[in-house]
């Protein structure tokens, strides 16, 4: 029986006196991949950011690949994670922000081939190389040599799943990737986030609003409210017969603000 | 009169070297104590903040007697041009700390959490993506720093170290002039000034300008 590849088990997270998750459980198994989907403030956010190690947790424990990502032993005990330990859990995990957090001051290409020359010790032509294939895989190729500031949104959110992508994580976290961009540039973002479906097998986790994609994206859909987990299924049958009410309150929320299913 | 001039020209070569070597030692100890500053160490923070708020708050002609009068008292014996740098490039470190500190509060998170995200480590993040975007703010501050630092070098003539205004006195002395010699420096103070800012509005431009905006296209 294959293992999980992420385990999050029953962990808390609170923002001064606001816990923003409760008691969260999460199994996601390894070629799996999750919507997460839910009103503004519940948490989702928030999840991929511990996930990403940008936020810590105050309860519970996080295992990716069988690995703690929050914690680390020390004399049989689990202690709070250093950032040596945060660092060899990282590798595992990219992500890809809502407003791209490119580095202005690196060209596109430069962008993509800075972490895996630093932090992998990847020779400059090979990643160059690599990062020349992402480029052309994400249909921008001919931007390589260009910065980030002649972009359009859409663009610059393709440059950064490209960046993520070189790093070759095992398990890849997107943050409403789409709702910085104007109507018009979601689908070339979307096309690409669908071609990684289709022809990797990667663990992915997607925080979005376009349901209609949660659609034919995920395996699975998890629909939370104020950080708890309120119903989780197949899309066809949460956005079909969704069976708490919250669930059928929010879809038709989104369904009424024009979205599609 | 060739004579004066050629006494004021040394003072010149003494002054442009002082202020060289001070403003060198001010960035290094701006770059430290700026970035101890932002320290996750607590230890490292306090003592950049105890050097940062000395520094400021007491008088650099008094750090300057400090070094040239009483550190010889402590066994550490300096010839005025030391002491001068010293001074100087502790006394200006202070405040370009804040300038450090400052320029790199201003780059937003978002910048920090992509470095997360790429597993870049806390070194890495300064050299290749904090610290670039931050010296184009730092630029002009440190450029109005380095304007005052050269004002400022004429106080090493207190301590007799033959810059441009000690030789002009000294022409003073001999001669019984005094508009002329002063007439003379005033005229290099301001040349070598707009010489120093017109350096770095070159520097912004080319950081400024190139890094962050689209390559002008050829
Ligand atoms: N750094 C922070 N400090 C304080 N509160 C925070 C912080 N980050 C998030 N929160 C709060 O935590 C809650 C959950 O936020 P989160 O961003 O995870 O929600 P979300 O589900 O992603 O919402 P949205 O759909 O609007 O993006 C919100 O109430 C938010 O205000
Ligand atoms: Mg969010």
């Amino acid at each position: 029986m294959t293992k999980p590849i992420i385990r999050i088990k029953n962990i808390s997270k609170s923002f001064g006196a606001v816990r923003v998750l409760d008691g969260l459980s999460i199994d996601v198994m390894p070629k799996e991949r999750l919507a997460l989907i839910g009103p503004s403030g519940s948490g989702k956010t928030t999840i991929l950011r511990i996930l990403m190690t940008l936020e810590r947790i105050n309860d519970g424990h996080i295992e990716i690949d069988g690995e703690q990502l929050c914690h680390m032993e020390r004399a049989g005990q689990l202690v709070p994670a250093d950032e040596k330990h945060l660092a060899n859990a990282r590798q595992k995990i990219g992500m890809v922000f809502q407003h791209f957090n490119l580095f202005p001051h690196k060209s596109v290409i430069d962008n993509i081939t800075l972490a895996p020359i630093l932090t992998k010790g990847v020779a400059k032509p090979i990643a160059e190389k690599r990062a020349m294939e992402l480029l052309d895989m994400v249909g921008l190729a001919d931007k390589a040599k260009g910065m980030p500031v002649e972009l359009s949104g859409g663009q610059k959110q393709r440059v950064a799943i490209a960046r993520a992508l070189a790093l070759q994580p095992k398990v890849m976290l997107f943050d409403e990737v789409t709702s910085a961009l104007d109507p018009e540039l979601v689908e070339e973002v979307l096309s690409v986030l669908w071609q990684l479906s289709t022809e990797t097998d990667m663990t992915m986790l997607l925080v979005t609003h376009e349901m209609g994609f949660a659609h034919d994206f995920a395996h699975r859909v998890l629909f939370f409210d104020r950080g708890k987990i309120v119903e989780e299924g197949k899309p066809g049958d949460i956005f079909r017969q969704p069976k708490h009410e919250r669930t059928q309150a929010f879809l038709k929320k989104i369904l009424a603000a024009g979205h599609r299913i | 009169m060739v004579e004066s001039l050629s006494l004021i020209l040394r003072g010149l070569q003494t002054t442009v070297s002082l202020t060289i070597f001070s403003l060198t030692l001010a960035l290094v100890v701006s770059f430290l104590a700026g970035l101890g500053r932002l320290s996750k160490n607590s230890a490292v923070r306090a003592a950049a903040i105890a050097y940062i708020e000395f520094f400021r708050g007491t008088s650099l002609f008094v750090q300057l007697f400090w070094a040239f009068y009483v550190l010889p008292f402590m066994g550490v014996e300096l010839s005025p041009m030391q002491a001068a740098v010293l001074a100087l490039g502790f006394n200006y470190g202070a405040y370009g700390a804040e300038v450090v500190r400052a320029s790199i509060n201003a780059i937003g998170r978002d910048q920090w959490e992509g470095c997360v995200a790429l597993n870049l480590n806390y070194f890495q993040r300064l050299r290749h993506v904090i610290i670039p975007q931050a010296i184009v703010i730092m630029l002009p501050p440190f450029g109005n720093l380095a304007v005052t630092l050269l004002k400022s070098t004429a106080i090493a003539s207190l301590i007799a170290l033959p810059d441009l205004t000690y030789q002009a006195q000294l022409v003073r002395n001999q001669t019984g002039q005094t508009l002329l010699p002063f007439a003379i420096i005033m005229i290099i103070y301001f040349a070598i000034s707009t010489f120093l800012k017109s350096g770095i509005q070159l520097a912004e431009r080319r950081l400024g300008a190139d890094r962050t905006q689209p390559a002008r296209s050829a």
